[in-house]
């Protein structure tokens, strides 16, 4: 009774503060903080991860998206997996392979004992039928080859192996066995239809956390599988998960993700805006930058084919022709790393351009005026009557790409450009991506079949450029023969795209910001998924 | 036998058959209006969709990853985007006579099950916020027309312009952080707890009562100087009776009228509304739809929100003489707004 009264007098107060409008500002209630003191493990309880948005697709062929791949991670085993520190490709289901000198054979070891949920065994057969899907796709089904399995033309079974054959060399057939598309499913799942394959209650995989429950756009649920006993080899728990029960949601609104799990009423969040970060650890939370090597970093493409952009000197200047350090300080927090390339620091193969594209607005203006662009009445150049304005689309996902576009925005205008602000918008972006002749673009994207499948040829939907010398390149890195060649390989790959040609302006590195509960134990994958396997939750 | 029956029926046997026939032709006419105008949006919906600059698989494709154009090729044979338009439209609309809307792109499901998954959460959050809206309308309408203090009445006629101008999606998230934060009271991720229903469909009913009121409160301004509300006055009638037995029923019919449009505000307004209250619903799905590309599934709630924009007006012009008789004086079944005249 008196309960109930109580909840009635909150209700009036809710009433009261809402009328007054004084709330907006002001910051939610500390956290109760009480700071366990980790002695190890603790086993059972829930942990309900906050994510973005609410996945429905889950055909692994389409698991490029943070919001799949983080279910994914915690579902599906893959053949390998990625160092997040080192970007190095580890044994997971596959324990060992050997790869022939012409990088067109690979031969994996399968692991023993594996099994999927259901019973049948994760063996040979079952990865060459997988792998087969994967790599040669399933037409009427409307189920495509994946795009990082460059050259795939079979596999076959040889007793605990599978040896797999490529028409043609590509060394980053290796990594690409590590991407969340290339997750391992049932042979009874590779038998469904493309809508059965994209159900997650019908998937069935040989993941730590086996298929409980989906509330379509409010939750979807997993439990431990007790005798799972086969995790990557980077994992610290090499048996079943501790967690007894994982649970994901979609807080789509950004600024409801860390009230979200300072009430208590998610464990972590992921995708914390900067202006949040201060204001979640005050609350005693742990703010977590997560460093995704597995991705590229944040940029823009420009279109080398668009009218203006076509000319190497407008993105030459464009590049050099901004404060980085003023993007870090005004746009993004200490969470986030200005990029020195289109890869990330922890990527394999990086190398920093830094120096050859700093601000020096002298030199962009000169650029300019060099190529004739010359400054008109309304402080915009022109040139042949045709005024230097550009569109930048980039999608809605990212929290910060929208802000980090109004910057450049106003550091362009100083240089005479007209800059049309689409971050953000994407219905924009739809027809930016389908269109060559809209300017810029901007992205971050998984690669681990290499930067190949993101920018070779004319149909890449990331710069519609053509570039022989490109195109040359990225056959040479899959035909690299050891870990040397393929370095230098990789970075005369980022030193094409984003000093030579101008093409690839890097922002900054990909980071999955996360708010994570005082009482969660919690690391993540080279692609900032959770490794639930391995998390906990103190009491 | 029969035969015999029927000709010898009487004259006003026949008068009434002459009625029936009559209401029988108004009811299958405004059918065919309904059929129309579906079919007109549905048209709309394939012009527009042939103008965008490439096709529906392209476009989902192509929002998250570089698209290779083999397996654009592969997927657009596979949906039938491969096919003339003229081909398209036809397949397109016999499947749509046929009561399929065709297949989600992003999820592979039939747009139908993606729709009948979230549409009860739909239909019971705009419920709750329809009756609210009308709960709120009626009380500001009967506050006008009671409250005689000019300040104060003031006041009350111009909560429904501060109600349209504001942004639903602001007053979400503001509820959130008082009554979910700080006070713990709502969860955050609906429970099936009443409050968790009650809070979003209130918010929801902010935009929905906005139009509502508007128009409930011109009308009841306008039947508040009709002769008969006089001579109810005149008779000693308190002013609540008489707001409530004349006022009030005059008033109803040009408010009712306005349900079609409300029924879109629902809609829009569940968009914002369901995204920020993290609720399930097809203005949820509508949203993650647009951002994925997916053309077939907002292809298909368009055009089940108009069909539900259609039966409910269909309903109203049908209920309208019932509710309000002179209408039917001048043998005009389609006029509204004939009070005051």
């Amino acid at each position: 009774m008196s309960k109930s009264r109580d909840r009635l007098a909150r209700v009036f107060a809710g009433v009261t503060l809402l009328a007054l409008g004084l709330t907006a500002c002001s910051t939610p209630p500390a956290a109760d903080h009480t700071g366990a003191t980790a002695t190890g493990p603790v086993e059972g309880g829930e942990l309900v991860f906050g994510d973005i948005e609410l996945q429905t697709d889950f055909q692994t062929q389409r698991g490029f998206n943070y919001t799949q791949t983080n279910i994914f991670r915690s579902v599906l085993d893959r053949l390998t997996d990625t160092d997040p520190d080192t970007g190095e490709v580890v044994p997971w289901i596959a324990s060992e392979w050997d790869i022939n000198p012409d990088n067109t054979e690979f031969v994996f070891t399968i692991r023993s004992g594996v099994t999927f949920s259901d019973g049948t065994p994760l063996d040979a057969a079952a990865v060459k039928a997988n792998l087969d899907l994967l790599g040669q796709g399933e037409d009427d089904k409307g189920i495509v080859p994946n795009r990082d399995f460059i050259g795939y033309e079979s596999s076959e079974v040889d007793g605990d192996k599978v040896i797999v054959r490529l028409s043609a060399p590509n060394r980053d057939f290796l990594r690409a066995t590590a991407g969340s598309t290339a997750s391992l499913v049932s042979l009874s799942t590779l038998e469904l239809d493309y809508e059965g394959q994209a159900d997650i209650a019908q998937i069935v995989g040989s993941g730590p956390f086996v298929f409980e429950s989906e509330v379509p756009d409010e939750l979807v649920s997993f439990v431990r599988r007790d005798d799972y006993a086969w995790p990557s080899s980077l994992s610290t728990n090499q048996g079943a998960a501790y967690l007894e029960r994982i649970v994901f949601r979609g807080i789509p609104e950004v600024g409801l993700r860390v009230g979200a799990v300072t009430s208590g009423q998610v464990d972590v969040a992921r995708g914390v805006q900067p202006s949040d970060e201060d204001a979640a650890a005050a609350a005693g939370l742990t703010v977590d930058a997560v460093e995704t090597p597995d991705l590229t970093a944040n940029w823009i493409a420009f279109r080398g084919d668009a009218p203006i952009v076509d000319d190497p000197a407008v993105r030459h200047a464009l590049q050099i022709g901004w404060d980085r350090e003023g993007l870090k300080s005004t746009v993004l927090s200490d969470s986030y790393e200005l990029s020195g390339s289109v890869l990330n620091r922890t990527a394999p193969g990086f190398v920093d351009l830094s120096e050859q594209i700093e601000y020096d607005p002298e030199e962009a203006a000169r650029l300019l005026d060099e190529a004739g662009w010359v400054e008109g009445a309304d402080g915009i150049r022109a040139k042949d009557g045709q005024r230097l304005a550009i569109s930048v689309a980039a999608s809605p996902r990212s929290v910060v790409i929208r802000p980090a576009v109004e910057y450049l925005e106003s550091q362009w205008r100083a240089l005479g450009v007209d800059v049309t602000n689409n971050a953000g918008d994407s219905a924009i972006l739809t027809t930016a991506l389908g269109d060559p002749e809209y300017a810029a673009i901007g992205s971050r994207q998984f690669y681990l079949g290499g930067l190949g499948p993101l920018f070779s040829g004319a149909g890449n939907t990331n710069t519609y450029y053509d570039d022989a010398e490109l195109n040359e390149l990225f056959a040479q890195q899959r035909a690299a023969t050891d870990e040397e060649q393929w370095n230098d390989t990789v970075a005369q790959i980022q030193q094409r795209l984003v000093v030579d040609t101008g093409l690839v302006l890097p922002l900054w590195d990909e980071a999955q910001v996360h708010a994570i509960g005082p009482d969660v134990h919690l690391s993540f994958d080279g692609g900032s998924a959770p490794l639930l396997q391995e998390a906990w939750v103190s009491e | 036998m029969t035969a015999t029956a029927t000709s010898i029926a009487s004259p006003a046997s026949s008068q009434r058959k002459k009625t029936t026939a009559r209401v029988i032709w108004y009811v299958a006419g405004r059918i065919g209006q309904a059929i129309l105008v579906l079919w007109l949006t549905y048209t709309i919906v394939f012009v527009a969709i042939q103008l965008l600059p490439s096709d529906p698989i392209t476009i989902f494709l192509s929002t998250d990853a570089p698209a290779d154009p083999e397996l654009v090729e592969r997927l657009r044979s596979h949906y039938g985007y491969d096919l003339p338009w003229y081909e398209q439209y036809v397949r397109q609309l016999a499947n749509l006579a046929r009561g399929e809307l065709g297949f989600s792109i992003s999820t592979g499901q039939p747009v139908l099950v993606r729709i009948g998954e979230v549409v009860g959460s739909t239909l019971l959050l705009a419920t709750t916020a329809l009756v609210f809206g009308v709960l709120f309308s009626v009380a500001v309408a009967a506050g006008a027309y009671l409250v005689r203090a000019s300040r104060l009445n003031a006041l009350i006629v111009a909560i429904p312009s501060v109600l349209a101008a504001v942004p639903v999606f602001w007053l979400g998230i503001i509820v959130l952080i008082v009554f979910s934060f700080q006070l713990q009271i709502l969860p955050l991720f609906p429970d099936g707890s009443l409050i968790s229903l009650l809070i979003p469909a209130a918010v929801l009913a902010i935009p929905v009562s906005a139009p509502l009121m508007q128009v409930l409160l011109t009308s009841v301004r306008e039947s508040g100087t009709l002769p008969f509300v006089q001579t109810a006055r005149a008779k000693g009638l308190s002013p609540r009776r008489v707001f409530v037995h004349h006022v009030l029923r005059a008033s109803l019919a040009p408010a009712v009228a306005v349900l079609g449009i409300v029924i879109g505000a629902l809609v829009a307004g569940s968009v914002i509304t369901e995204t920020v209250f993290s609720r399930p619903g097809l203005g949820n799905v509508l949203l993650k739809g647009v951002i994925a590309q997916d053309v077939p599934l907002v292809q298909g709630l368009v055009i089940l929100t108009t069909l539900v924009v259609v039966l409910t007006a269909l309903v109203i012009d049908l209920l309208l003489p019932a509710l309000d008789p002179r209408m039917l004086r001048g043998g005009d079944l389609t006029g509204v707004g004939r009070l005051g005249s």
